[in-house]
């Protein structure tokens, strides 16, 4: 391939490249998420791996937590400063005409990109032994910011989905089906504008 | 811990060695790969190149497993500028957060892949923590 050639890159989540920056009991593979990476590689993606909010903030041995209890003006400031930091990255992408897409997390309070948590009424001591949250359609605030970063920078919005980890049951075979999904209409979009007569 | 996959082993790895270019790949060993199968999740190094802040990032992360019962390791590949992993500035970036520098492990493109990614699996597994830290932080 020629140095300048544009590239397909796929931006990815922290814990989809490494399982330890998870939530206690919230990491489903040892480290890598093999079926998001294979899936990405197989087409040709370079990958980028997003920093993980969550770890740097409240640490790796944070509770569980929600969208409500992340949003805060302190948790949006630190999550402002991880995308100045990347943003360099995807802005260096863009501006050599890569394509790039972006794979966050779904059900995630950070870093979901369909869906995020939701329990408005979480708080307090930890006790919650069933599974109480609700699964609403928002990014999570990660994603909110990193987007807000972009923009700011003048730059496109980027098209994105998420890996259906933290939806509460984790159904492998399907997210594998939506992930693949997302990438193929992609290539079939790509086939298509390619296909199109030159205009006059 | 119940119910949860982890593996507790993490590799530093930059990135030629995630995002190799065709003619590049064919000489190395599948590292992504290797490190998969030993069950190590990956933070990934940028390019060469000036990253000050996202360097600080990375390091906030490393010690931040350093400090609770993580095992971390680097993975270099030689050719590349300090082997690929900022070695110069990201070094005293994990000083000055009180961690001690993990152990470095170089890939040498010029030696036959599949005995290089042989040699980087021994490494892999026969790296861990002491089992008396193990046991206090992976309950």
């Amino acid at each position: 391939m020629e140095q300048n050639a544009p590239r397909k890159v796929a931006l990815i989540a922290n814990c989809l490249l490494n399982q330890n920056a998870k939530v206690c009991q919230g990491a489903h593979y040892r480290g890598v998420v093999s079926p998001v990476v294979e899936a990405l590689r197989r087409r040709g993606y370079l990958l980028q791996q997003l920093p993980c909010p969550e770890l740097a903030f409240a640490g790796v041995r944070r509770w569980w937590a929600v969208y409500e209890q992340y949003d805060t003006p302190a948790y949006r400031d630190h999550c402002r400063r991880l995308a100045q930091a990347i943003a360099p990255r995807i802005e260096a992408y863009l501006r050599h005409g890569d394509e790039v897409i972006l794979i966050g997390l779904d059900g995630s309070p950070s870093t979901g990109v369909r869906f995020t948590s939701s329990a408005p009424d979480w708080g307090g001591r930890p006790n919650r032994p069933q599974d109480d949250w609700h699964i609403v359609p928002r990014r999570g605030i990660w994603i909110e910011e990193l987007e807000a970063e972009l923009a700011r920078r003048g730059l496109p919005p980027l098209p994105a989905t998420g890996w259906a980890l933290d939806m509460g049951r984790f159904d492998e075979a399907g997210s594998r089906r939506d992930l693949e999904q997302f990438l193929d209409n992609r290539e079939i979009a790509a086939g298509s504008q390619r296909a199109d007569p030159a205009p006059p | 811990m119940t119910h949860d996959a982890r593996g507790w082993r993490i590799a530093l790895l930059p990135d030629t060695l995630i995002n190799a270019p065709a003619a590049a790949a064919a000489g190395l060993p599948d590292v992504l790969g290797i490190l998969e199968l030993n069950g190590y999740g990956v933070l990934q190094l940028p390019p060469p190149g000036e990253h000050r802040r996202l360097l600080a990032v990375i390091a906030d992360q490393v010690a931040e497993y350093a400090h609770h019962g993580y095992a971390v390791v680097a993975i270099g590949v030689r050719g590349e500028p300090g082997d690929g992993l900022h070695w110069r500035r990201l070094a005293p970036l994990l000083r000055h957060r009180g961690v001690k520098l993990p152990p470095r492990h170089i890939i040498r493109p010029d030696l036959d892949a599949v005995v290089e990614g042989q040699r980087l699996a021994g490494f892999l597994s026969g790296y861990d923590l002491p089992v008396e830290e193990q046991r206090r932080w992976r309950v």
